[in-house]
This record gives C-alpha cells, structure tokens and sequence, in this order.
C-alpha cells in the first residue's frame, strides 16, 4: 500500500499488512495464502509475555544522533532503553570524538491524578525542559498505552511545541496495545523520521542505503560497494540528518529485514523512486549472488556484480566445503524475528543443515511497496529455490516454542533475542543467538555464522552437564501438550 | 533545564516541580514481579500489555548486571498481552481463562494475579478472579501494580502486602504458632533491584548465623515459601535499608506482635559492619563476648588483606578522595558510611535517584549526618525521580585538581569515561555484565570495593605520579 506520510500516525502492521501472530503449516502453504490475500491469524488463549511496539520505536528514534525522545508513559515504559543504549555505544566512534552519549529519553511520569485530570501541561513542560536541558535538533514524543487510553491529545501538543522551539517536533504513536506485532513500533519511528529527515527530491547520487540497527560490521561490506561505483549510506542507530537528506537521492535501499526497514524503504521508493530490493536480501552465498545481479542490472553494472560473485565464491570456496563436511546432516529449529527466520532456513541448507521447524516471530504477507513483481523475500525462495519447511508463527511465545523443540529434538537451536535459547541450552540442547546485518551478508558472512555454529557444536559439554541437571517447572499436563495447543478454537 | 544546578539545596524534594524525568535508574509498578520472581516456586500471571515485562526488566534484570530470574525464567511468564480490544470489551474472562490455564502448566507453590496501567484504567476485576481459587488448595493472590501508582520500590511494596495480606495467617491462626527468639525475618535488600541481592543476602545470612541467630531470608535459593511461612514466628524483624520495607515490618508488628529492628544502611567495611554487629547484639540482648570476638577475628582479616596491597596504592600514586554518588537510598548511604568513615573519602555530592517518599527523608538526610567526620553535617544529598539530574551537575561541575570518583549506573559511565573520572557501578541499571555473587556488603564487600575503585582510578590514569 502506499504510504501516507500526511496521517499523523502509521497504522500498524495487522491493519496495513495483514500481518499475523499465529499460525502452523508450512513455508509453501504460508507464502501461498499470504499472496493470495487469504492468511488468517489464529488468536491464543494461553499467551506468555512478548514485546511491544512502544519500546522499539523509542530504541530506534533515540539510537539516531541529534535527538530527545519524550515518552508520554508512566516511568517504567522507557525502563529497558539503557540496554540499547549500552548496546549502541558499544560500537566504534571516531577517536577524534564526538565522544559517545547515552540515549536521551525523557519520561513525563504520567502519574495517578493525571489519568483523571489528564497530563498536557506535564507533557508541554517535559517537553521544554527537556529542550532546555540538552538542546537536540529534534524532538520525538512517543506515546504509550496510558495516554492512549485516557485521551491525551498529544498531537496538539507536538504542533505547539514545533512552533514554540523552532525546531522539529514530531509524534511516533506506537501505542503497546494496538498492535500484537512489535515491530510496529519500527513502523512507527520510521513514520515520524521520514516525515522530519526526508526533504525535496534532489538529483540522483551513486549511493546506497542501508537501514538496520547498526552499522557493525560495514568494514566488511564497503569494497564491495565501492567496486560497483556506490558509497553507502547507513540509516542505523548514530545516524544523522544530513544521511537521511541523502539517502533520498541513492538509487537503491536494502534492509537488514523487513520488519525493521520494509517502512522507510518503502517510502524512499514511492515517494523518491529510490529502488526497495527487498526479494533478494545478500544472506548467505545464494542471497548474495540474487542480490548482487538485481542491483547490477539496476545500475547497469552486471559485469563487475558477476566479477565480485566470483571472487568471493573463489575466495570461501574452500572454508565453506570445510564448514559443510562438518555440519551436513545436522538438524535445526529455527525460531527468529519474521524478517530473518527464513533468510537463515535458506542459508542453513546451503550449510547442508537440515531445518525441521522454522518460527518466526510474525508474518507479514505483504510489504508497503506497492510494486508487485517486487515480492517479499520468504514467498521469493519458495518459487525460486522450491524452499520449504514446517512453519509456524508465535510472538516470542516460548511455552510453545519449547514444545517444538521437545517434539522436534534438534541437534541445536538458532534464534535471537527472546529467551528460546535459554530453554534449549538448559534442555542439553547446543542453542545460538544469531547475528544479522552486514556481519552475516555474502559468502564472507556464511564463513563467520558456519564456523560459530560449528564451534557450537564442536564441544557440547556445557549444554550437556546443564540438561543432566535439568528439571521441568512446568507440571506433566503442559510437557505431555501437542505443540499448537494453545490456540483459540475459532479462527478469527 | 529550568532548574539552576548550582541551586540545588541539600535535601531538596525535587519531586514536585520536576515530575518528569530521565536516565530510568527505576522501574514501573510492575517490577514488583520481581519480588516474586525472587521467591522460589512463585508465579506472576500478568494483565497488562505485551511489552510490560520486557521493559521492567532492562532496568531491573538483563541491563543489571545480567539477572535472569531463577525457577520461572521471565520468557514462560503467562499474560494476557492487553490489546485494545480489551479496553473496549474488558480483559476480565481472558484473565480468568490464562489463570486456570497457568495453574494446569506450571509447577508453582503460589501464582500472584498481577494487573497494570491499562487493565486498571478500565476496571478488570483481578480480585475476583483470585477469589475463584478460595478454599480450593491452589493459592492465587492478586496484587494491583499500575506503573502510573509508582515505581518499583512501591511494586515491591505491594507485593509483599500482597502476600502478608492474603497468603500468610490470619493473626488469630498465627497466635498457635510458637515463636522462635532467635529467629530474625531479614526486610530491606529488595531482590534484582539491589544489583548486589544474591550475595548480600547470603553473606548476611553467615553473618547472622556466625553471631547466633537464625536468620530466615525469603529471597533467592533454597528458600521459597517454606521461609515465608515461618514470618510469623520470628522473634523479631531486621529491617535493613534506610526506608524500603519500612511499611512492611510495621504491618508485621501489628499483625503478629513481632518487633522489628532498623539498622538503615547494608554495612559495607569494617567499621559499620562492627557498628551493625554491635546494635543488633545489643537489640536482641545476645551474647555480647561472643560478638565482640567475631567482631575482632573479621577485622583483623580485613585489616590483613588491605596491608596486602597497600603498597600498590601508596607507591608512585595519587589516591581519589572525592566522590559523587547517584544511586538508591540504600547504596548512597551504605557506600558512603563506608567512604568517609574507613576511607577517608570526602562527599562530594549524593544524589539519590529512586523518588523517596518525602515523609523519609529527613530521617535518610540525618542518617547521612551521623558519620565520623567532622565535614557530616553538610553534606549535600538531593532526593529526586531524575537519574539524569546528577550528570547534569557532573557536567558542569569543575573537576579539575580534585581526585573525583563517580559511583552510579551504567548511565554515569560514559560522562565518566570521557572526562577519565574513575568510575564504580553499584546500582540498577548496572550494567550489560554479570554480576554474579558481587557485593560490597561486609568486611570482604569493603575491600572488593575498594580494590574497584583503585583499579578503575588506575585505568584511567589517575594519580600516577610522574
């Protein structure tokens, strides 16, 4: 659908998309229903916690530089922003400085008589004396579940305040309750950021954006690039305003997945005909190889793509063939966010690993580009490569997850982020976060995630003394379940 | 900022004027599941939105010092994932069908129905639906814990009301349970937010025991509702923090006549971990000799150990002799009895950061006062919500020529590193490591502290002489 970054708000993802939270059957018949527009979600009644969009669009807006983001939310709704920021400034920074700084995130502390009286006047106060007190060069309000439901009227507030500090005020509505899928929230900073960094169309440029967390690992990836004539732009956490103006006059954008980057790539295409490749995402050898001809026939440089395919082919042909004498056979469960759970049951095969179960953490059917040869990336690998698993959607619901992995007993779980991990390793069961990005893209990339997962696997004693010590807290009843038992007996 | 730093006045409540704040060193209502999290066998079911417990749970456990709660790992906590649909049509049944769901799938000794922002907003009965479960043998109790009611500390608070209220006996069943002098309920240390809990609790649990008494501690391994049962029969209560709890004990005393004992800092080093010893030996009327004994044995110890590496400290170096501290109550008063008093640092500035209710702080502002230094009487310590308040006035403030130290959260650490000021984490959020059995507490925790401190001051390269 296009986007229409004149609303106020992004709608979220179940509303846009038809994305869902629930479902089990297999890659094909997914992708399948997901194209002809039929998927229907199925609902749980018993549910454990997950995340919501709210926290993941304040880690986005407050990763980039120059920026206060205002949350108008009790204390507690911006608790877990340290970690981003920790996380963020981990990262290399130029020894010349500016020296890194935490992530500032404001909270105006709706409190109990505000939920009668209402917190505007709070709001418009915070939001000065956070002006006051570290002068950005925008201000982003995030809004939260609390302010949703009492009422508050925070655009008003955000129109007032653009107009009173003369700089941009802008609001990223990714309420908790308004969406199942967290990665609304990335819907909802890439509704506000493009409303405030992209400026008028200017002439096109030999650069290429990249939208994801974090720039790590562009060391890697940059002579790529450069030998196709493109310096690359990261719209990453420490991105500035200045990389956002140009990136709108690249000719081309890629995400590390879709559900982070699908928003704002989408409005770089329909509204500055900058290209979205999101079919082919450069993971693994055959990712690469897709994504790499898609984007030498964009610029009219097939030869070299083909020349740097080559090379790099060449250049781990040998640690691969190494990497799959040790890994073939070996069986997988997958369970990752949507963007990335089948990018890695695609790269795994090409590691000669066996995926038996692939989670992912939600499904969108359809992405914003409103250009439909141009499909997403899952739907993609099962007409291309005939790629196919047992799939199943959950929003990080580890109750079900661990059922998949007694019933399925993998030789290890890859996963990222929402404790599956924890529960296979203290199971017996070897387990992995996975990395994503410039760090995994490419043949260069397939070499570094096969040989930590070939570590992995390597010495296993850890995971081995842990399950011996292993002792189920959940009762028989739940352990004796069929995976999918929690699902509501109607579909709606 | 609207707030002139320089006119910051000791004690000042900032509270009012400065509602909002930034840099969360606190966490919602809702961390008040950590408490029971922290007590084995119990089960949080939550009503309240999806992410609710992935943001308490930065700031109170991944981000501080890499916690993860033990017999329920956060992940399999069931909830209801509040939606907006429940806003329109109520959450209440959905609640009731997790409820009954949670209770045939998990192994726990009791299951505490929590709600939140939205679910209390729009009237969802909780109570209710903990009343379901009466008299049927599987103990459900239902604790309200809407993050627009307060922060974590007044969570913590309501859960362990919950439990006195709803779990424990009644004082008429109570009055058959025989009561036991020695026996010492130990309140204060408040589980996953004290960065330091797990080792605190089970060096103080060694410590009360070597001194003859049997302590009972709820947190942590091994414990579990077997030690909360036995709150009644205790021949007394410590209550060790300078307010946190304070509710807690003077609900026991009324219910089950159980006196409690106030010591308002967790002694780090040997000074006040002797003063500590002393007073509650004397509180309870034990065995003075014996204490003193112990008290000697432990000093000496430290005393030794310090000897051992204190020519590392006085050879070719400046020593820091200044600090900020920006932390809770608890860590602000505990380190700086231990700094000033042992030493010999000066305080520079405390700010404590975790919304102290105003009725407690004069009391906390006059347990800072009675320090063994003539300079006690002015310290300066602001009470506020806004963890970032002190990095302003860091900021601002003149360092140079002054052999500075910052003791804080993780979100003092990048000031620090870039103006080289040493640096020492004591608080939430502590940080993206593992923690493990650290603590300050005690005669060991005194030296541990210090050996940090020296070493970070190092690393930076203070104070090498040329």
């Amino acid at each position: 659908m296009t986007i229409d970054l004149t609303q106020i708000e992004a709608q979220t993802r179940e509303q846009r998309l038809g994305s869902i939270t629930g479902y089990d059957g297999s890659l094909e018949d997914l992708t399948a229903q997901g194209c002809a527009g039929c998927l229907k979600n199925k609902s749980r009644d018993f549910q454990t916690v997950s995340s919501c969009a709210h926290h993941h669009a304040i880690n986005q807006l407050a990763g980039l530089e120059g920026v206060v983001v205002v949350d108008h939310a009790p204390i507690g709704c911006a608790g877990a922003q340290i970690g981003f920021s920790v996380a963020k400034n981990r990262l290399p920074f130029p020894p010349e400085g500016p020296f890194p700084e935490h992530a500032k995130v404001v909270s105006s502390g709706i409190n109990e008589p505000d939920t009668i009286f209402g917190a505007i006047d709070k709001l418009k106060k915070t939001i000065r004396d956070a002006y006051e007190r570290h002068h950005p060069r925008e201000i982003y309000v995030t809004t939260s579940c609390t302010s949703a439901v009492i009422g508050e009227d925070v655009y008003s507030v955000v129109l007032e305040m653009r107009e009173e500090l003369g700089i941009p005020v802008e609001i990223a509505a990714g309420e908790g309750l308004r969406s199942k899928i967290w990665a609304s929230g990335f819907d909802a900073y890439s509704h506000a950021v493009s409303k405030v960094r992209f400026g008028e169309k200017k002439e096109r440029k030999n650069t290429i954006n990249y939208l994801g967390f974090a720039p790590a690992g562009r060391e890697y990836v940059d002579p790529i690039f450069e030998r196709l004539g493109l310096e690359l732009i990261c719209l990453t956490a420490g991105a500035t305003q200045e990389d956002f103006a140009r990136a709108t006059q690249s000719v081309a954008s890629w995400g590390q997945c879709s559900s982070q980057s699908n928003y704002i790539c989408s409005v770089l295409e329909q509204q500055y005909d900058v290209r979205y490749l999101q079919s082919h995402l450069p993971y693994g050898g055959i990712g690469f190889e897709r994504f790499l001809r898609d984007l030498g026939k964009l610029i009219g440089k097939e030869d070299t793509a083909e020349e740097i395919i080559a090379e790099e082919k060449a250049k781990y042909a040998d640690q691969i063939a190494e990497l799959r004498a040790k890994l073939d056979g070996k069986k997988a469960l997958i369970a990752l966010g949507s963007g990335f759970a089948f990018e890695y049951t695609r790269v795994l095969g090409e590691l000669g690993v066996e995926v038996v179960h692939t989670v992912a953490y939600h499904y969108d059917p359809v992405l914003d580009q409103n250009n439909l040869e141009n499909e997403i990336a899952a739907a993609c690998d099962v007409k291309e490569l005939k790629l196919n698993v047992a799939a199943s959607i959950n929003d990080a619901q580890e109750m079900e997850t661990n059922l998949l992995i007694k019933h399925y007993k993998p030789d290890f779980l890859l996963s990222r982020g929402h404790e599956a991990v924890a529960w296979a390793l203290m199971q017996g069961i070897p387990a992995m976060d996975s990395e994503i990005g410039f760090v995994v893209m490419g043949y260069r990339g397939l070499v570094e995630f096969g040989t930590t997962l070939a570590e992995l696997l390597e010495n296993t004693n850890f995971v081995k003394r842990l399950g011996e010590r292993y002792k189920s807290p959940f009762t028989a009843e739940y352990e004796n379940l069929k995976p999918f038992s929690f699902y509501r007996e109607e579909a709606i | 900022m609207s707030i002139a730093l320089n006119d910051i006045q000791p004690g000042a409540c900032l509270e009012n004027d400065y509602a909002w704040s930034e840099q969360q060193r606190v966490a919602c209502a809702i961390g008040g599941i950590y408490t029971a999290l922290a007590i084995e066998r119990v089960l949080p079911i939550m009503h309240s939105g999806p992410g609710c417990q992935g943001n308490i749970n930065g700031v109170l456990a991944s981000t501080n010092g890499g916690q993860n709660a033990d017999t329920f790992l956060e992940s399999v906590i069931p909830s209801t994932n509040f939606c907006e649909a429940d806003v329109v049509f109520g959450g209440q049944e959905r609640l009731r069908k997790l409820v009954a769901d949670s209770v045939k799938y998990y192994n726990a000794d009791l299951f505490v129905i929590t709600d939140g922002c939205t679910s209390e907003i729009v009237g969802d009965d909780i109570e209710e639906i903990a009343n379901d479960y009466a008299g049927t043998g599987t103990k459900v109790i239902h604790v309200a814990l809407p993050g627009f009611k307060g922060n974590n500390l007044w969570g913590h608070s309501q859960v362990l009301n919950a439990i006195i209220d709803q779990y424990l006996p009644t004082a008429e069943e109570a009055a058959a349970i025989p009561k036991n002098p020695k026996q010492v309920n130990v309140f204060g240390v408040v589980p996953f937010y004290d960065t330091f809990w797990v080792a605190t609790l089970e060096k103080l649990e060694g410590l009360l025991r070597d001194i003859g008494f049997e302590p009972n501690i709820f947190y942590g391994r091994d414990k579990g509702l077997a030690a909360v049962d036995k709150i009644p029969a205790a021949g007394f209560n410590l209550l060790l923090s300078p307010w946190v709890d304070s509710d807690v004990v003077r609900k026991l005393e009324q219910k089950y006549e159980t006196p409690f004992f106030h010591y308002p800092a967790v002694p780090v080093g040997p000074s006040e971990t002797n003063r500590f010893i002393r007073a509650i030996t004397e509180y309870a009327g034990t065995d003075r000799i014996a204490a003193e004994a112990y008290i000697k044995k432990q000093e000496d110890r430290y005393y030794y150990y310090l000897n051992h590496f204190l020519r590392w400290i006085y050879t070719c170096r400046v020593q820091p002799r200044e600090f900020f501290i920006n932390s809770s109550a608890t860590q602000a008063l505990s380190l700086t009895r231990y700094l000033v008093n042992d030493l010999g640092f000066i305080p520079r500035r405390i700010f404590i950061n975790e919304d102290v209710p105003e009725d407690n702080q004069s009391r906390i502002l006059a347990d800072f006062h009675d320090l063994d230094w003539k300079g006690a009487a002015d310290i300066e310590v602001i009470f506020t919500a806004d963890g970032g308040l002190c990095d302003q006035y860091v900021k601002r403030s003149d360092t140079s020529f002054r052999k500075t130290v910052i003791l804080g959260t993780t979100w003092d650490e990048l000031t620090a590193k870039t103006r080289r000021i040493p640096f020492v984490p004591v608080s939430a959020p502590y940080g993206d490591v593992i923690v493990g059995q650290k603590t300050y507490f005690g005669y060991d925790g005194g030296l541990a502290l210090m050996q940090d401190i020296f070493n970070d001051a190092a690393a930076k390269g203070m104070g090498t002489v040329n």
